[in-house]
């Protein structure tokens, strides 16, 4: 019992797919935590998309819901990773987080 | 389950009084040392004293039979069922309570002036009236546990007593082998309690004998031979007696009342006690009879080769003992326990009378250093005289009595070879006592003759202590004690050394037959081919020939002419199986000493460091590589540690593709 969709299922998927690799290669390859969070935020927003998408095809809510769930958790995340980068550069001088190691073992 | 007490269950305010009497003078002579001084000792006296008038007083409960059950039962405690404790007095207890408080107290007043002038003097007390205590609770206990209880006492007060001197390495070594030779005991009493109590569920004397005929046979011998361990090593038995005569370092009043007259025939009494156990085991019965006769034998004949006088004395002890131990061991419990009364007086008045002279020379206890005493110690000298007699078990004198009954009981529980040893053991006994006698009294004094030409040459190696008594008793010394302290005691002990033995004399009417009527179970015996008088005629001939030799040994004219080249000679050519006592001592040292050393050595050298030490030095060692490795992951770096997630969340991706739906 699959709602009609205007556009084939596949390319949501394909899309999200996209949109967690290229965060995924964001937050491994940048040294900026802006970008790293940018790129999390990424990755954020391809699970969103599969949620819609799929809640769209299953005609079920609950995937709308957990949606605006994750963009709170997100809004969050945000405002305490801004907050420590700030921080981080107020006592290191630096927010480049290969510089940022002093919890090393 | 019906638990069977013996004695007449009662109230007897007496009996608890006279047991916790010495106690209470422990205590006082403990904590008011300091304060009491010198009348510590008279404190002391007077409590052990009135201990004895108590038991004079307790006669009556002690002796009670009603309905043939004997004596007086007083509960103290129960704990769980099975396990009452309780003082019993009975004719057996009666007696030993008689000897442990009479001869205590005298010994308590000799000691009064034996020990004047010794720094420790009301420690000294204190421990004689715990020794006192300690012996009143193993003979009064109703069960094993408390007979236990005082057994590990006494030989705690005895540890004490032997090491009082602790400033002297030979007196606190003596000490030492006297304890752990005495532990050994204790434990084998401890295993004897665990069989029967796995047996009866009861620790009580009533419980344990009234089931004697139900135990298994090899049960009922492993309970035996855990108790005669126990027996053997408190009263000096072969092959646990090597403690006895390295316990003569203590002082000599000690000597008299411990190692003599009380503690080292705690284990007579035991096998008294367990009369119905030991006369329903053949193999007990024969074992002990063995060891005890064998004892009686080893005993004398290395009293035949001692020259310190309180070691003849001991080796003298070790014997008569193996005397009552063969005694009670074939059956014959009447003689063993009568033998037990009379060596009580006629030892302790010969260990008094030895401290008379030791006192009187300064500390002197090598007889070859003595001779001619009677004249200057006529006292010491008719003390000593009357004792040896006794001893040899002259007609009249009360080992003649006790002696005979042991001897003459051998042949009638059937053991031909004991009475063999026992007639034997009356020569030898008789030869080393007036070796003993003449060699110390007659001929002229040999103090300023220089000891290598007596032919001392090692103390050590002689077996004599390297330095007697240490307590201030020079002539100046004498101040404070009068001489009466001393020579009182003595004296009174000369009476019952000569007459005890007349209450044992008339057979089954004697007075000593009435009094233990009931006691001890009545065995099969056989009626000898030898009658009792001839049997005392035999003795006495054997008694006769030792004292003929030793005579002309030692009191003929030439022998005392030439007295000093004569001990010399005999000191120089002593064998050295006597001079080594057998090798019993290096036997010991080689089998168990060695043995426990080598296991100890292995344990402290391998098994400890590499084993014990080991396993835990490995575990810190590990935990630290491991942390190491661990720590090595922490690298710090954000990025590695996003690479890590990555890397796990695309091996579950991977995973979840390839096993699909399932």
């Amino acid at each position: 019992m699959t709602g009609a969709l205007p556009v084939a299922l596949g390319n949501y998927v394909a899309l999200a797919s996209v949109m967690f690799f290229i965060g995924v290669v964001g937050v491994l390859v940048r040294r900026n935590p802006l970008v790293m969070l940018m790129s999390i935020e990424l990755m954020f927003n391809a699970a969103n998309v599969l949620f819609m998408a799929f809640a769209r095809a299953w005609l079920q809510n609950a995937g709308q819901i957990f949606a605006f769930l994750v963009i709170t958790v997100a809004a969050a995340e945000a405002a305490i990773g801004l907050a420590i980068v700030v921080a981080v550069f107020r006592s290191a001088a630096t927010v480049d987080v290969d510089e940022v190691r002093s919890l090393h073992g | 389950m019906i638990h069977h007490v013996m004695g007449n269950d009662g109230t007897y305010p007496l009996l608890i009084a006279l047991w916790l009497l010495p106690l209470l003078g422990a205590i006082l002579c403990w904590g008011f040392g300091p304060w009491l001084k010198a009348r510590a000792g008279w404190l002391a006296s007077a409590l052990v004293g009135a201990s004895f008038v108590l038991a004079v007083l307790s006669w009556g409960a002690g002796t009670q039979s009603v309905g043939g059950t004997l004596g007086a039962h007083q509960s103290l405690l129960s704990w769980i069922p099975g396990f009452d404790f309780g003082l019993l007095l009975d004719p057996l207890a009666l007696l030993w309570v008689f000897v442990i408080t009479g001869v205590g107290a005298l010994i308590h007043l000799y000691s009064i002036g034996y020990m004047d002038g010794d720094a420790a003097f009301a420690r000294f007390f204190a421990y004689m009236n715990f020794f006192v205590f300690a012996m009143l609770t193993l003979v009064l206990s109703d069960n094993f546990v408390g007979l236990l209880i005082g057994w590990g006492l006494v030989g705690l007060a005895s540890y004490f007593l032997i090491g009082f001197w602790f400033f002297k390495p030979s007196a606190v070594a003596a000490a030492r082998k006297a304890f752990v030779l005495n532990v050994v005991g204790d434990v084998g009493i401890m295993f004897a309690i665990f069989l029967i109590v796995a047996n009866v569920h009861s620790i009580g004397f009533g419980d344990a004998f009234a089931a004697a005929g139900s135990y298994a046979t090899p049960t009922l011998f492993l309970i035996c031979l855990g108790l005669f361990v126990g027996a053997a090593a408190k009263s000096a038995q072969v092959p646990l007696h090597t403690w006895l005569p390295d316990a003569m370092e203590g002082p000599t009043p000690v000597s008299a009342l411990i190692h003599a007259a009380t503690m080292v025939t705690a284990g007579v009494y035991l096998i008294a006690r367990c009369a119905p156990l030991w006369s329903v085991n053949a193999d007990a019965q024969m074992l002990v009879g063995t060891i005890g006769g064998l004892t009686a034998l080893l005993g004398a004949i290395l009293g035949c080769a001692q020259w310190d006088i309180k070691r003849i004395l001991a080796y003298s002890t070790m014997s008569q003992i193996g005397y009552m131990i063969m005694g009670v061991g074939v059956g014959a419990y009447e003689g063993g326990v009568a033998h037990f009364f009379t060596h009580a007086f006629f030892k302790a008045q010969l260990f008094l009378g030895s401290g008379l002279i030791i006192h009187a020379l300064a500390n002197e206890q090598d007889i070859r250093r003595m001779g001619g005493l009677a004249k200057k110690l006529p006292y010491a000298f008719v003390v000593m005289l009357v004792g040896v007699l006794a001893i040899c078990g002259t007609p009249g004198f009360s080992a003649f009595f006790s002696k005979d009954m042991i001897i003459y009981g051998t042949l009638q529980h059937g053991h031909p070879w004991l009475y063999a040893v026992g007639i034997l053991t009356a020569g030898l006994t008789a030869y080393y006592m007036l070796r003993l006698l003449f060699v110390t009294f007659l001929g002229s004094y040999r103090g300023a003759v220089d000891p290598s030409d007596l032919g001392i040459r090692h103390p050590e190696l002689a077996g004599l202590p390297s330095d007697g008594d240490p307590a201030p008793q020079d002539a100046t010394a004498h101040h404070h004690a009068p001489a009466w302290i001393m020579n009182l005691p003595v004296g009174i002990l000369i009476v019952p050394s000569i007459f005890a033995g007349w209450l044992m004399f008339g057979g089954a009417n004697s007075p000593w037959a009435h009094f233990f009527a009931g006691q001890f179970p009545v065995p099969n015996v056989v009626v000898p081919p030898i009658s009792e008088g001839a049997t005392s005629a035999i003795v006495f001939a054997c008694v006769l020939v030792g004292a003929a030799v030793a005579a002309a040994r030692y009191a003929s004219k030439g022998a005392l002419a030439d007295a000093v080249a004569r001990l010399r000679s005999e000191s120089v050519r002593m064998p050295a199986l006597l001079s080594n006592r057998f090798y019993f001592d290096a036997a010991i040292d080689a089998l168990c000493v060695r043995s426990a050393q080598l296991a100890g050595t292995f344990f402290g050298r391998v098994a400890d460091p590499h084993v014990i030490d080991g396993t835990v030095r490995e575990a810190a060692i590990s935990a630290r590589w491991m942390g190491t490795l661990m720590r090595s992951l922490q690298t710090g770096l954000l990025r590695a540690y996003a690479l890590i997630l990555v890397f796990g969340a695309a091996c579950f991706i991977v995973y979840y593709a390839l096993a699909g739906g399932r």
